[in-house]
C-alpha cells in the first residue's frame, strides 16, 4: 500500500530524483564546525515560528505593546516559554551567524567558486543583524526604546543623509507609533522576507558547489 | 583566474570528495545533533534565565541611560575611546560611518581582495591575524562597554588604558603585520603567530587591568511587577508614599487636614464612584502624572517635575482600580493582611508589624521634605529618634508617649501655652482602626523590638485562667 502511494507521488513528484540530488551527495570529509550554517538555518526557521506565535497576541502599539507582551508573559499558557526562546534565540542566532561568517573565513571557503555564497552570506548576516535592531523594539520597554533611540541617532550621523535616513527610520523627528510601526513591519515581513530568498540562493548554491573540504598543505 | 588553476582547484576538490563521506546520513546527522543541542539549550535558557522585566518605556525619562543592543555595545564603546583622540575624534562621522562602512566593505568584497586561491592557514596569515586582532578587539570592548572613559574621581586613567588595549594596540599591530607583508619582506608564518599572539595577549591584560580597577557604582534596581498582584501591592506601596497624605489611606478624604497650604480643602474622595467612573486609565493617569496645579495636588510623573515614572503611575492606577473600583474583581491574593494579626500575649516587632503600618500609614508625611515636626519614619532607628519632641514621643513601657496619645485622638497640648495644640492627632485625616492602634501599644509597652526574634523572646503565654476552654 505504502510502496504505491510512494510510487504515484515519485511519478509526478520526482522523489527518487531528489534523493539522489539532494541527500544522497558525496560530501567532503565533514567536521562539526561545518554544522553552523545549518544551526543558522534551524534558528531562522525556530524564530519563525516563535515568532508567528508572538504575533497572535502581540500589539504594535505603544499604548498597547508592553501591555501585550505582559499578556503573553502572565496569561497566555506557555507565552513565556514561546518569548524566551524568541528572545534567547534571537541572541543565539546573531552569534551562530557570526561563527559560522567566522569559520567559513578562517577555512577560506569564500574562495573560488563560492565567492557568490559569501557575498549573500553578508547580505544574511546584515539582515540578521537587522532583525535583532528592529526586534529589539517592539516590546516597547526602557530598554527597548532608548536602545533604539541610540541607534537610529548613529545612523543620523552620516554626512548629508544622516537627517534623512533618521526620519526615514523614525518616521519623523523622534521616536513614536510610526517608529514602532515601521519596525514591526520590517521585523515581520520585510526582513524575513529577505532573509528567505536569500537563504534560499545561498543554499542552492551550496548544493551546487558542494561545501568545501578542509584546506591542507597541498591548498 | 585563469582556466587553469580553476580546473586545479576542481580536480583537488573530486580527489576529497572521493575519501570524503554522504550528506545523508553523514553531514545531516551532526547538523541534527547541533541543532537538537541549541534547542535544548533555549529551552532551558527560556526555562530558568527567562527574560528580564523591565519597566515600560518612558520617552520623558531622561535620566535612563540609553544602551544599545549588546552586538553594537563594541561599536558604542569605540565611538567612545575614539571621541578621545583630540582633534579627528570630533569628526564623529568618521567613526560611526566610515570605519564601519569600511569594515564591512572589505568583509563583502573578501574573495575579490583576498584573490590567491591559497586556501592553507599558512599562506594566509596576514587575512587570519588581522580578523583575530578585531575579533579579539571585538570581544574586549564588548566586555568594556560598561565602564566609563572617566572615572567617578575624575581621572583618565581607565580611559587611556581601554583606548591602549581597544584602539592603540591592535592598530599599531595591523599595520604593522599590513607593512611586514606588502614590502614582502615577512612571509614566515612564526611572524604572524607571534605578533599577533602578542598583540592578543597585551589587549586581553590591559583589558583585564581595566576591568580590575573598575568597581562598578551600585546600581539601583528597578522594580518591575508583573502580575496583577505584584502590580497592585507595588500600586499600594507608591499610592501609601505619595497619596495618603491627601487623600487618606483609602482614598475616601473628602476634607484635607494636616497638609501645609491645603488645610480644610474640600475635594471629591477619589475612591468614590464619582471619579472611578467618569476618569478612564488613561485619563487617571494623565491626572497623576500632570496633578491638578490649580487644586494644590502637585504633578507626580518625571515629565512634569514629579518623582514617578510611567510604570509605577500605572501600578498606581491599577492599585485603585482593584481596590475601589466596584467594576473590577481584585485576586484573593492581593487581600494579603498588612500584617499578621497578633495572638493574646504577643508581641509585634518592627520588621513584621511597625514597619507595614508606618508604610501604609505615616510615610507620606513622615518622610524628608514635608511638614512633620521633622519626625522621619523611614526606618528603626528615624522612628525612635527623630522629632523635634523625640525625648518624649517614644518612651519604652510608658502609655503616655507621644506617639500612642495622637494616634488614640488625645492631641499633645503645648505645655508654655496650654490653649495650642503641639501635635495634633495622628494621621490628622482619619482615625486609625483598633487592631492598629493595639500594635503600636503593644509595641511601645514591651520595649520596641526591632526583629521577630527580639518579639518571640517577649511573647507571655497567656495564663490558664484566661483561656476558657469548654
Ligand atoms: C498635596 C495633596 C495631594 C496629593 C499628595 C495627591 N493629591 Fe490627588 N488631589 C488633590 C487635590 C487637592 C485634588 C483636587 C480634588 C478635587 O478637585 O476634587 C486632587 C485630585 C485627584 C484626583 C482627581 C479627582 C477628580 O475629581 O478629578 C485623582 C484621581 C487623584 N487626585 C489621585 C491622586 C493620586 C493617585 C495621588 C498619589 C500619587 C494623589 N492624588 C496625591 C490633592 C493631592
Ligand atoms: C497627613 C500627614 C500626616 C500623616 C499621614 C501622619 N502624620 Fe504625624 N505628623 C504630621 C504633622 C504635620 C506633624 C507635626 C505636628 C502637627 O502639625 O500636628 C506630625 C507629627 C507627628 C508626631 C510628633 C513628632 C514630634 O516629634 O513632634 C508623631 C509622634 C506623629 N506625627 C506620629 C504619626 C504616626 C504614628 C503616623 C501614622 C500612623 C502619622 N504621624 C501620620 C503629619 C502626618
Ligand atoms: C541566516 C544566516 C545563514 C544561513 C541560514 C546559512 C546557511 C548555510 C548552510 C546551511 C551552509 C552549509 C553548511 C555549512 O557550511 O555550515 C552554509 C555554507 C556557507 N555559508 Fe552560510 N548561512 C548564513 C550566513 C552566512 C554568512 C553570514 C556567510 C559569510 C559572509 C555565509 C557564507 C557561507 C559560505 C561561503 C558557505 C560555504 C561554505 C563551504 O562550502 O564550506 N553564510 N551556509
Amino acid at each position: 500500500m505504502w510502496k504505491k502511494v510512494y510510487e504515484w507521488l515519485d511519478e509526478r513528484l520526482g522523489l527518487n530524483d531528489m534523493y539522489t540530488n539532494l541527500l544522497d551527495r558525496p560530501e567532503p570529509k565533514g567536521n562539526w564546525w561545518n554544522t553552523l550554517g545549518s544551526a543558522s538555518l534551524f534558528l531562522f526557521v525556530l524564530q519563525g515560528l516563535t515568532g508567528i506565535f508572538l504575533t497572535v497576541y502581540y500589539t504594535p502599539s505603544p499604548d498597547h505593546a508592553y501591555d501585550s507582551v505582559q499578556y503573553i508573559m502572565e496569561g497566555v499558557a506557555f507565552g513565556w516559554l514561546i518569548r524566551g526562546i524568541h528572545h534567547w534565540g534571537a541572541t543565539l542566532m546573531v552569534i551562530v551567524v557570526f561563527i559560522h561568517l567566522l569559520r567559513v573565513f578562517i577555512t577560506a571557503s569564500f574562495k573560488f567558486p563560492r565567492e557568490l555564497t559569501w557575498l549573500i552570506g553578508i547580505g544574511l548576516f546584515l539582515a540578521t543583524l537587522g532583525m535583532g535592531f528592529t526586534g529589539y523594539l517592539l516590546p516597547w520597554n526602557q530598554k527597548a526604546y532608548w536602545a533604539t533611540t541610540v541607534g537610529t541617532q548613529i545612523a543620523g550621523s552620516v554626512p548629508f543623509i544622516g537627517e534623512f535616513i533618521l526620519k526615514a527610520l523614525r518616521g519623523g523627528p523622534d521616536l513614536s507609533a510610526l517608529t514602532l510601526q515601521r519596525f514591526f513591519s520590517a521585523h515581520i515581513w520585510i526582513i524575513p522576507a529577505v532573509l528567505a530568498g536569500l537563504i534560499g540562493v545561498h543554499l542552492f548554491l551550496i548544493i551546487k558547489h558542494g561545501e568545501s573540504h578542509f584546506p591542507t598543505k597541498e591548498d | 583566474m585563469n582556466e587553469e588553476t580553476k580546473k586545479k582547484i576542481n580536480a583537488r576538490y573530486e580527489k576529497e570528495l572521493n575519501k570524503g563521506e554522504r550528506f545523508w546520513p553523514d553531514s545531516i546527522f551532526k547538523d541534527v545533533v547541533v541543532s537538537l543541542g541549541i534547542f535544548i539549550l533555549l529551552v532551558l535558557l527560556a526555562s530558568f534565565v527567562g527574560v528580564a522585566p523591565e519597566p515600560k518605556a518612558d520617552p520623558s525619562d531622561t535620566s535612563y541611560i540609553p544602551r544599545p543592543e549588546w552586538y553594537f555595545l563594541f561599536l558604542f564603546k569605540f565611538l567612545a575611546l575614539y571621541g578621545q583622540i583630540p582633534l579627528l575624534g570630533k569628526i564623529e562621522w568618521l567613526a560611526t560611518v566610515l570605519i564601519p562602512g569600511i569594515a564591512v566593505g572589505v568583509l563583502t568584497l573578501l574573495p575579490f581582495i583576498e584573490k590567491s586561491p591559497d586556501r592553507h592557514y599558512a599562506k594566509r596569515a596576514l587575512s587570519i591575524s588581522v580578523m583575530t586582532i578585531m575579533v579579539v578587539g571585538i570581544i574586549l570592548l564588548t566586555l568594556m562597554s560598561e565602564i566609563p572613559t572617566v572615572s567617578a574621581d575624575g581621572s583618565k586613567l581607565l580611559g587611556l588604558l581601554q583606548a591602549a588595549a581597544g584602539l592603540a594596540i591592535p592598530g599599531v599591530a595591523m599595520i604593522v603585520l599590513f607593512i611586514a607583508s606588502f614590502t614582502g619582506r615577512q612571509t614566515n608564518p612564526r611572524f604572524f603567530i607571534w605578533t599577533t599572539g602578542l598583540t592578543v595577549v597585551s589587549m586581553i591584560i590591559i583589558s583585564g587591568m581595566v576591568m580590575n580597577l573598575h568597581t562598578p557604582p551600585a546600581v539601583e534596581e528597578t522594580e518591575v511587577a508583573n502580575t496583577v498582584v505584584d502590580q497592585i501591592f507595588a500600586g499600594q506601596d507608591l499610592y501609601s508614599v505619595h497619596c495618603t497624605e491627601c487623600h487618606g489611606d483609602d482614598g475616601s478624604v473628602a476634607v484635607i487636614e494636616g497638609v501645609e497650604g491645603l488645610e480644610g480643602e474640600k475635594i471629591t474622595p477619589i475612591n468614590s464612584h464619582d471619579v472611578l467612573y467618569t476618569i478612564t486609565d488613561s485619563a487617571m493617569y494623565e491626572v497623576i502624572a500632570y496633578g491638578r496645579p490649580n487644586a494644590g495636588m502637585t504633578p507626580f510623573g518625571k515629565a512634569y517635575g514629579g518623582e514617578l515614572s510611567r510604570s509605577e503611575i500605572d501600578y498606581i492606577v491599577t492599585y485603585m482600580r482593584y481596590m475601589w473600583d466596584d467594576r473590577f474583581e481584585i485576586p484573593a491574593e492581593a487581600l494579603k493582611p498588612l500584617f499578621p494579626p497578633l495572638a493574646e500575649g504577643e508581641v509585634p516587632s518592627y520588621e513584621v508589624h511597625i514597619q507595614p503600618i508606618v508604610k501604609r500609614y505615616c510615610i507620606s508625611c513622615h518622610r524628608a521634605g514635608k511638614e512633620n515636626n521633622n519626625y522621619l519614619m523611614t526606618s528603626y532607628e528615624e522612628i525612635l529618634t527623630t522629632g523635634d519632641n523625640a525625648a518624649n514621643n517614644i518612651i519604652a513601657g510608658d502609655e503616655n508617649s507621644y506617639l500612642l496619645q495622637v494616634i488614640q485622638e488625645h492631641a499633645i497640648m503645648n505645655p508654655e501655652k496650654p490653649a495650642e495644640e503641639l501635635i495634633g492627632v495622628m494621621p490628622p485625616n482619619r482615625a486609625l482602626k483598633p487592631n492598629i492602634v493595639d500594635v503600636f501599644i503593644r509595641w511601645i509597652m514591651n520595649g520596641m523590638p526591632q526583629t521577630a526574634i527580639d518579639a518571640a523572646a517577649l511573647f507571655t503565654i497567656p495564663t490558664p485562667e484566661a483561656t476558657t476552654t469548654p
